[in-house]
């Protein structure tokens, strides 16, 4: 197990309430484990606490134990988890360094704050501009660029650092439907040897590339298993974390466990 | 008339930016301590030649410009109201020489190589870091506070009138521009802790400038005379 | 140094932003005024003195390299004496009422004012920039003695511009929501609420 989340609260500072209450959960490498719930249900809390920057960088208070790549990311294991964990967050120009000229040197501003090798900062931005096919645009600055494309850059940028543990929040919340099927069908193989996970509630598309799902509903773990399992439920649909294609199927009647895909409602309709 | 970095390829765009630096400096100095009202003159004459080697003429043009309300001001003051053109024509020298010498610095150092020549001298990663991300930030802020003004005047924010109504107009103006960037605060700080700015490695330079010997001669020269000219000046 | 935080290394670039970019929004409204230290200010409120100075310092680089006059470096101590300052107000609370943030305001042009005045008279012979110096140039049209003069006419602008700076920075603090305030250690106790 990769992350290891044991009883862990967590409250944001001047918070009234807690934004994950209890929470118990395990992640294991060579899955794409997709975290979903409706708005303010903690998933993007959950990424800041797996990432260690929620309390460290937001402020706020945490109770219980976290355990990622076998250190405590929030504490004592900073320093030696710095790069090991990547984060890719909604919006792409607050990702921005703020100290690159071209896109090349915004790929390179992880690996280079890690102290590579001039040699190794090259060979990773190159396979990370060639994995989301921006290969020309190394040289263009970065302020130059769509929404989509920057955060494409940004995913890059990720990449470069290889790091074993990938959180992605909301990653498409911005983007143009290319740019989002890109990011998300890399993501298998990305998870091949790393741990992905994914925050979103864009499940519609998430939900073909997830091994995994977690269902939270006010910061508290109300369904963990398989897609099916999870989001094909009733309880799925209530909680507002389901895909259009399973809470249509609620609405026409149809008994659980309903479709999750269109083209798996065309077959079960078909029927 | 042009401020800032110039793309090229002359003697000035070739010397590492620590010399170009410390020409800068140097001069800074000299022209406070060199004696007689046409000493900083003579800087200024060394530097449109330097100017003209580099291939930076147009720098110059901008200088003049730029010096131009300062010895108008200066002729006023010190040559007509007080009596004292030669004060006038010294601090002209000491604003015009120091403009000169800086202009042309900006316009053959490319910000992101010195910053990274700091870091491969082993400056901090906060220090380079700040110093990076703020020439970024200040068009980016300024092009804002430029777009947040056609805003409100759309909404109908009167900037003419009365100087109270004047003063309370910049409250919309000024409020929404502050708030939005200290929104954004919180991303910012995740997204640059994630990528390592927080780990305490020694950042990496990606692209530093190469220092020659001649480089480093240059700088130990401008150094011996600073001090030199300086000590002749106390003892004197 | 100690090592900088991430949120610092975030907040300051802004708060540098904003001290360049606000002077816009006075020359639109014709206020003689340069709000150039709201920033710094801001950053004293919020978190501290130390920030704040750091602010200041990378502020007045700024300022330098984007106006392209080198002579502007010789304020340095001016910046570290508003930042200094600042931190000192937000921290005896005066940014919990508009009348204290004037006040401490109208202090702060004060300091302003006698610490950039020597270095004005002595290295630049009293003329920077240009609305300061019309006013020098009045006083000594007139028959005022030239450091009399640019002393004159630093504080007339320092007091105003200060006085107003000082009054912004309260209005963002009380408009700031509270769970953005919470973030920053010194918020509460520069708007008098801790």
């Amino acid at each position: 197990m990769s992350v290891h989340l044991e009883q862990v609260a967590f409250r944001y500072p001047g918070s009234g309430f807690d934004a994950l209450r209890d929470l118990s959960l395990e992640f294991a490498p060579g899955l794409v484990h997709l975290v979903t719930g409706r708005l303010g249900s903690g998933c993007s809390t959950l990424l800041l606490v797996i990432a260690g920057l929620a309390p460290h960088v937001t402020g706020g208070s945490r109770s219980g134990s976290v355990v990622t790549l076998g250190l405590d990311p929030g504490g004592s294991g900073r320093r030696d988890l710095a790069g090991r964990i990547g984060l890719l967050l909604p919006t792409p120009w607050t990702q921005l360094s703020g100290m690159a000229y071209t896109v090349a040197e915004e790929v390179a501003f992880g690996p280079a704050n890690l102290g590579w090798n001039r040699d190794r900062i090259r060979e990773a931005v190159d396979g990370a501009l060639r994995l989301v096919e921006l290969e020309r645009f190394a040289d263009r600055d970065p302020r130059t660029l769509s929404g989509g494309e920057l955060q494409r850059v940004m995913f890059a940028a990720i990449v470069a650092m290889d790091p074993a543990v990938c959180l992605l929040d909301e990653p498409a919340m911005e983007l143009d439907l290319e740019t989002t099927e890109m990011i998300y069908q890399h993501l298998p193989a990305l998870a091949r040897e790393r741990t992905v996970i994914v925050a979103t509630t864009d499940l519609d598309r998430a939900v073909r590339v997830a091994d995994r799902v977690v269902l939270l509903d006010g910061g508290s773990v109300i369904g963990e298993g398989n897609p099916a399992d999870v989001l094909g439920t009733a309880r799925a649909v209530e909680a507002g974390a389901t895909t259009s294609a399973a809470r249509i199927a609620y609405l026409a009647g149809i008994a659980p466990t309903f479709p999750l895909t269109v083209s798996a409602a065309v077959e079960r309709f078909s029927r | 008339m042009t401020l800032g970095y110039r793309p090229g390829d002359g003697l000035l765009h070739r010397t590492h930016p620590f010399t170009t630096a410390s020409l800068a400096g140097a001069v800074s100095v000299l022209v406070f301590v060199l004696p007689g009202v046409l000493a900083p003159w003579g800087l200024v004459a060394g530097l449109c030649v330097l100017a003209a080697v580099s291939g930076l003429l147009p720098v110059l043009g901008t200088a003049a410009a730029f010096s131009a309300p300062f010895w108008g001001f200066l002729i006023l003051i010190h040559g007509v109201f007080r009596d004292d053109l030669g004060t006038a024509v010294v601090l002209a020298g000491r604003i015009s020489a120091m403009l000169t010498v800086f202009l042309l610095l900006l316009a053959s150092v490319h910000p992101g190589r010195l910053v990274d020549a700091m870091l491969e001298r082993g400056a901090p990663f906060g220090l380079a870091y700040l110093f990076g991300a703020t020439l970024q930030a200040v068009p980016q802020l300024q092009r804002r506070a430029a777009a947040i003004l056609d805003a409100q005047r759309c909404r109908g924010l009167r900037v003419r009138g009365s100087l109270v109504r004047r003063a309370r107009a910049v409250i919309p103006l000024a409020v929404p521009l502050v708030l939005g960037a200290l929104a954004e605060v919180d991303e910012r700080a995740l997204a640059l802790e994630i990528r390592g700015a927080g780990s305490g490695a020694r950042r990496t330079p990606l692209d530093p400038p190469r220092d020659g010997a001649v480089g480093r001669l240059v700088r130990w020269f401008l150094l011996a005379a600073v001090t030199g000219a300086v000590l002749w000046r106390l003892l004197s | 140094m100690a090592r900088l935080s991430s949120r610092l290394l975030a907040l300051i670039p802004l708060a540098v932003g904003i001290n360049l970019a606000l002077g816009k929004f006075a020359s639109a409204t014709s206020l003689p005024l340069f709000l150039d230290t709201v920033g710094t200010v801001l950053v004293a409120a919020l978190v501290g003195p130390a920030a704040a100075v750091v602010t200041g310092l990378v502020s007045q680089t700024a300022f330098t390299i984007v106006d392209g006059k080198l002579m502007w470096m010789a304020f340095l101590p001016v910046q570290l004496g508003i930042a200094l300052y600042a931190g000192l107000a937000a921290r005896y609370r005066m940014f919990a009422s508009p009348l204290r943030a004037v006040a401490s305001g109208l202090g702060l042009g004060v300091i302003a004012a006698t610490l950039s005045w020597p270095i004005s008279l002595l290295l630049f012979g009293g003329v920077t920039a240009s609305g300061v110096t019309l006013v020098t140039t009045a006083l000594t049209a007139v028959g005022v003695p030239l450091r009399w003069a640019v002393y004159g006419a630093s504080l007339s602008s320092d007091l105003l511009d200060k006085a107003v700076t000082f009054l912004l920075v309260y209005v963002v603090l009380e408009a700031l929501p509270r769970r953005m305030a919470v973030r920053f250690p010194a918020a509460d106790r520069s708007r008098g609420r801790a």
